[in-house]
């Protein structure tokens, strides 16, 4: 399975569509995709992962790296409509403590 | 024959110019046919590399002897951006994994001698020999 | 005569007889000769080129159109030689990498080869398997003087060599910290901003540090972002999840921990794992991780070591003896 990616850019504000998988053979285009928007300051980046419905730790590493250089650049980093089985790893890892992550579908809080 | 003969390279049919004379040349001091084959794709690697990174530039070629041997020197000369990391072009499947065709380890094989000078900002300069057999 | 014009002789002959006689026999020698071609590394354009001598030979009046072609025909080769060429290099160096990982495997099981102490009271049985030859997983265990016990299992994010390379680090950390005055949380916290420091941006680990006191009959815990285990309640006769929250190690230096803590009696049980377990997949479906507490169930009558060999058993099966992710499974059984 494969990983598309479609970046909509707004005024200070980027939209990134994910739909597929992130795992070790994607996760390097989402990093070579993700990781320029977040070096823009006071720039929104919002990751829609809506139709993402498998990500392993590789692609968590890709975020992390993105909030990394969101705090050194001055920029946001927030993730939406995050699938079950997907919030699950950034729910287990803590992530969702510290990162943005604005909704989850299929009746999951953020 | 010229002793020195040079081709311009500007424009994508300026390869096929140079592959042209290229291979007169070579068939002229005594190449067979698969090595002029082969100092053609060369000299077609060689001036392709310029068309599409330096824009502009130039091959010549000329007749070269040592003692025993004779053979023919294709110099390709560009004013281009240069080459950061030569180590990493030279090396096997970096340029070709993305389907850029044999690369400059291509050319390298093809020919006898390589060489390869560049300065980024300035330009590249690779001189190649290939002897008769 | 050398092996090149012993070949094209051999060549020409072979051609020759065919055409006339049109005899398997002869396509049978082609098919030999071609391997001795691929043997001396005969290039594409060599052979083509031996082809229209041979030709010329056999049919010294040749149009000059199918001359031509051949001709032609040769050029269209050059770059098939090339790239064939390239293929060998790139099969050498293949090898080369792969006898390098070879050695830093060895290397690296060394480096996890912690014996697994004995103990009165507590049965622990530990299986960790590699998916490739470098393993991303991590365990250790260490028994104090008073007869404590600690434990901890790590994931690290991604496999191979960056995986090793990280793990390396955190067994050195591990072994400085002075022995068992450490609590849970502050020992997640001290390895948290030694990998913060020592780490590629991307990557991360998860940690699941416990240690288990004799004097009080309790099992003290942190988590670090790591995939949750189980309890296992013998009174109850049920499993609950282990639960313990605590970001990853490596992405803030200044992350703290919360040390938790259970009492455990006798035949209650500590199952700890890596997502290789819990990620493990029948075809194209994820098990579940009540699926695994299934499995465990069926063996948990066995001495720790055999329930964790079973259990490997039973998934390595399940995904047709491919793993897909590093496999670590740890079971403390209370005896006494």
């Amino acid at each position: 399975m494969n990983l598309q990616i479609q970046i909509n850019e707004q005024e200070n504000k980027s939209i990134i569509h994910l739909s597929g998988e992130i795992d070790v053979y994607t996760a390097p285009k989402l990093k070579e995709a993700l990781l320029p928007l977040t070096k823009e300051k006071d720039t929104i980046i919002e990751a829609n992962l809506e139709h993402v419905s498998y990500m392993d730790s590789t692609g968590l590493g890709v975020f992390i790296n993105a909030l990394k250089l969101s705090k050194e650049y001055e920029s946001k980093l927030r993730l939406v409509n995050l699938q079950e089985r997907v919030f699950r790893l950034f729910q287990i890892t803590g992530l969702h403590e510290i990162m943005d992550i604005h909704s989850t579908i299929r009746g999951v809080d953020g | 024959m010229d002793s020195k003969s040079c081709v311009r390279i500007m424009k994508e049919w300026d390869i096929v110019a140079a592959r042209q004379m290229g291979r007169e040349i070579a068939k002229n001091l005594g190449f067979g046919t698969v090595d002029q084959a082969r100092i053609t794709t060369a000299i077609s690697e060689l001036a392709r590399n310029i068309y599409l990174y330096a824009e502009e530039g130039r091959i010549y070629f000329e007749a070269v002897e040592s003692l025993e041997l004779k053979g023919i020197r294709v110099t390709a000369e560009d004013t281009g951006p240069g080459i950061k990391d030569l180590s990493l072009v030279m090396e096997d499947g970096y340029s070709t994994s993305g389907g850029l065709g044999a690369g400059l380890p291509g050319v390298r094989r093809l020919m006898d001698e390589f060489d390869i000078e560049s300065e980024v900002g300035k330009g590249t300069k690779i001189v190649t020999v290939k002897w008769v057999r | 005569m050398d092996t090149k014009d012993l070949d094209a002789r051999n060549y020409t002959e072979l051609l020759k007889g065919y055409v006339k006689t049109r005899d398997e026999r002869a396509l049978y020698g082609a098919e030999q000769i071609s391997k001795t071609f691929i043997k001396n590394n005969i290039l594409p354009e060599e052979i083509v080129n031996l082809h229209i001598q041979a030709l010329l030979e056999i049919y010294p009046e040749l149009h000059d159109k199918i001359q031509s072609s051949m001709n032609f025909l040769l050029e269209a080769m050059i770059s098939y030689g090339l790239a064939h060429q390239e293929y060998q290099i790139l099969r050498e160096k293949q090898f080369e990498i792969k006898s390098e990982i070879h050695v830093a495997a060895r290397m690296q099981k060394m480096l996890l080869q912690s014996n697994i102490p004995k103990l009165e009271d507590i049965d622990l049985g530990i299986i960790s398997v590699p998916a490739n030859q470098m393993n991303g997983d991590y365990h250790h265990v260490v028994k104090g003087k008073d007869g404590s016990i600690s434990i901890a299992i790590a994931d690290i994010i991604g496999k191979g060599i960056p995986a090793a390379l990280s793990m390396s680090m955190i067994k050195y950390a591990l072994d400085s910290f002075p022995e068992n005055i450490m609590s849970t949380d502050a020992i997640l916290a001290s390895l948290n901003r030694v990998v913060e420091r020592n780490i590629d941006p991307s990557m991360f680990i998860t940690m699941f540090y416990a240690q288990y006191k004799p004097d009080t009959g309790k099992f003290y815990y942190s988590s670090a972002g790591h995939e949750p285990g189980f309890f296992y309640h013998s009174k109850e006769n049920s499993f609950t999840e282990i639960e313990a929250k605590g970001l990853v190690l490596g992405v803030n230096p200044d992350t703290t921990y919360l040390q938790y803590e259970q009492e455990i009696v006798k035949g209650d049980m500590i199952i700890l794992l890596t997502d290789g377990v819990t990620e493990c997949r029948k075809g194209e479906q994820f098990i579940e991780r009540e699926e695994v507490l299934e499995v465990i169930r069926t063996f948990m009558h066995l001495p720790a070591q055999e329930i964790v060999n079973q259990v490997y058993r039973y998934f390595e099966r399940l995904q047709n003896f491919q793993l897909r992710d590093d496999f670590t499974l740890a079971i403390l059984k209370k005896v006494v």
